[in-house]
């Protein structure tokens, strides 16, 4: 198991847009929100597997979400980016500054990921204040 | 330079023959985009659909747009500037140096390919997104694109527009224009309107803690902010209207359901080319509107006695 930095990029996806009209308090949006896609020989460097759970630390606060490799519907990711779906869990990895412009960093961000250990259980995501 | 040279996508169905999208994901967040408006449509001037239309995709991933484009250039991330700023310098037939240029992940073939493509279009567009403007250099992309779209008018016609959100985030933008003057980051705490992005905009002013009651309209800052600024959601008295159960609804004092504009109440969305939608309703709904719930809300803030200290009264309006 290792950590390494890479590149964050959030973004939307067409499942996400069509749960919100749905509603986001389910089990469906929340899964979309939590994974993280991979590229898969970056899986295979930090020692984690498809399926596994995952920390991802940036300078702002950091989450817990579940590896999938590249190349579904989300597109592929070269090695050392990975892309993650907004939400409550990536609020938590963003900036609160905009530099001057109103807007938020939501992508670039660099950030370390590290397999969780045996034994340590995934943070739950926070749906409630 | 400033301001964006634009169309309608109506223009951009009939005319467009070179077409780019830049840090957007159409296939993902405008799904209809490609088939109502940019590579299917058979136009006008462009009568053979998409055999006879180009599309450009410049990212930083591959994304499911890639299967849609003819030529996928893939930037390094951060790179975004470096590679319109040298685009700029090759239209003006300026030296460029190809190490530099290695270093936005792109060959200066790929650029000058790129760019004798943009000059040989009939009709080109430079859609833009996200992954460009909420990325490092955030406006400072976005006015260099809306640049390099402006000069490229001395050769073809050239067009851009901007990969609006969800919703009605350009109607937002329009209204607060013809109202206040400014887009968004509009302060009118003084009776006037005040414009300054990073000291009135939304995000800046919650992460301050600036404001100590919030309403919140069709939106749901509480899955999309920085924590710092939902983290003040929460500490102060915050209303939100919405149809649904939200993050943001979770953690607001009151929660006001309404119906689902577009759905359940009628009213005006701004397409992305800033083209006024009249919406009609096709169910009825048992809850108000946000509008019926906003004025409701006014009627009552208007009985309360005025806060305004007097001096403010004098204040001549412009």
């Amino acid at each position: 198991m290792a950590t390494r930095q890479f590149i964050m990029n959030a973004g939307r996806t067409t499942k996400q847009g069509r749960q919100i009209n749905v509603g986001k308090d389910n089990a469906e949006y929340e899964e979309m929100v939590t994974t993280l896609i991979m590229h898969p020989d970056d899986i295979e460097d930090i020692g984690a597997s498809v399926g596994a759970s995952v920390r991802v630390r940036s300078e702002n606060g950091e989450g817990t979400f579940v590896c999938q490799e590249h190349g579904g519907k989300e597109g592929k990711v070269p090695p050392g980016m990975v892309f993650i779906a907004y939400g409550p869990p990536t609020c938590k990895l963003m900036g609160q500054s905009t530099d001057g412009t109103g807007m938020p960093t939501s992508k670039g961000w660099e950030v370390e990921i590290e397999p969780l250990a045996a034994g340590e259980a995934p943070a739950e995501v926070e749906t409630e204040s | 330079m400033g301001g964006k040279v634009t169309c309608t996508l109506g223009e951009v169905k009939n005319r467009a023959d070179f077409i780019i999208y830049w840090g957007g994901n159409p296939a993902d967040c405008h799904p209809l985009h490609f088939s109502r408006y940019t590579l299917i449509p058979k136009g006008k001037h462009v009568p053979e659909g998409r055999k006879g239309r180009t599309m450009v995709l410049v990212d930083v991933r591959e994304t499911p747009s890639a299967k849609h484009a003819d030529i996928l250039l893939q930037v390094k991330p951060g790179k975004d500037f470096e590679v319109i700023t040298t685009l700029r310098a090759l239209v003006k037939n300026q030296p460029v140096d190809a190490a530099r240029v290695a270093e936005t992940g792109l060959t200066l073939e790929q650029l000058q390919d790129f760019v004798d493509r943009m000059k040989n279009a009939r009709f080109g567009v430079l859609f833009f997104g996200m992954g460009l403007s909420m990325t490092r250099g955030k406006h400072m992309n976005s006015a260099a694109a809306l640049a390099l779209v402006a000069e490229l008018n001395a050769y073809t016609k050239f067009v851009s527009m901007p990969m609006r959100g969800h919703g009605n985030v350009t109607g937002a933008d329009v209204v607060m224009r013809w109202t206040t003057g400014f887009p968004f980051g509009v302060s009118m705490s003084r009776g006037y309107p005040r414009f300054n992005p990073g000291e009135f905009s939304t995000i800046d002013v919650l992460v301050r803690g600036d404001n100590d009651a919030t309403l919140v309209l069709g939106a749901d800052p509480g899955a999309t902010m920085p924590q710092p600024a939902i983290d003040h959601l929460a500490r102060t008295p915050t209303i939100v209207l919405d149809p649904k159960v939200t993050h943001t609804s979770r953690l607001a004092r009151v929660h006001i359901t309404t119906a689902t504009t577009g759905i359940s109440a009628p009213g005006t969305v701004y397409r992305m080319d800033e083209i006024p939608l009249p919406l009609k309703p096709i169910l009825e709904s048992p809850y108000p509107t946000d509008e019926e719930v906003v004025h409701r809300i006014l009627e009552k803030v208007k009985e309360k006695p005025a806060w305004t200290p007097a001096s403010y009264k004098e204040v001549p309006c412009a």
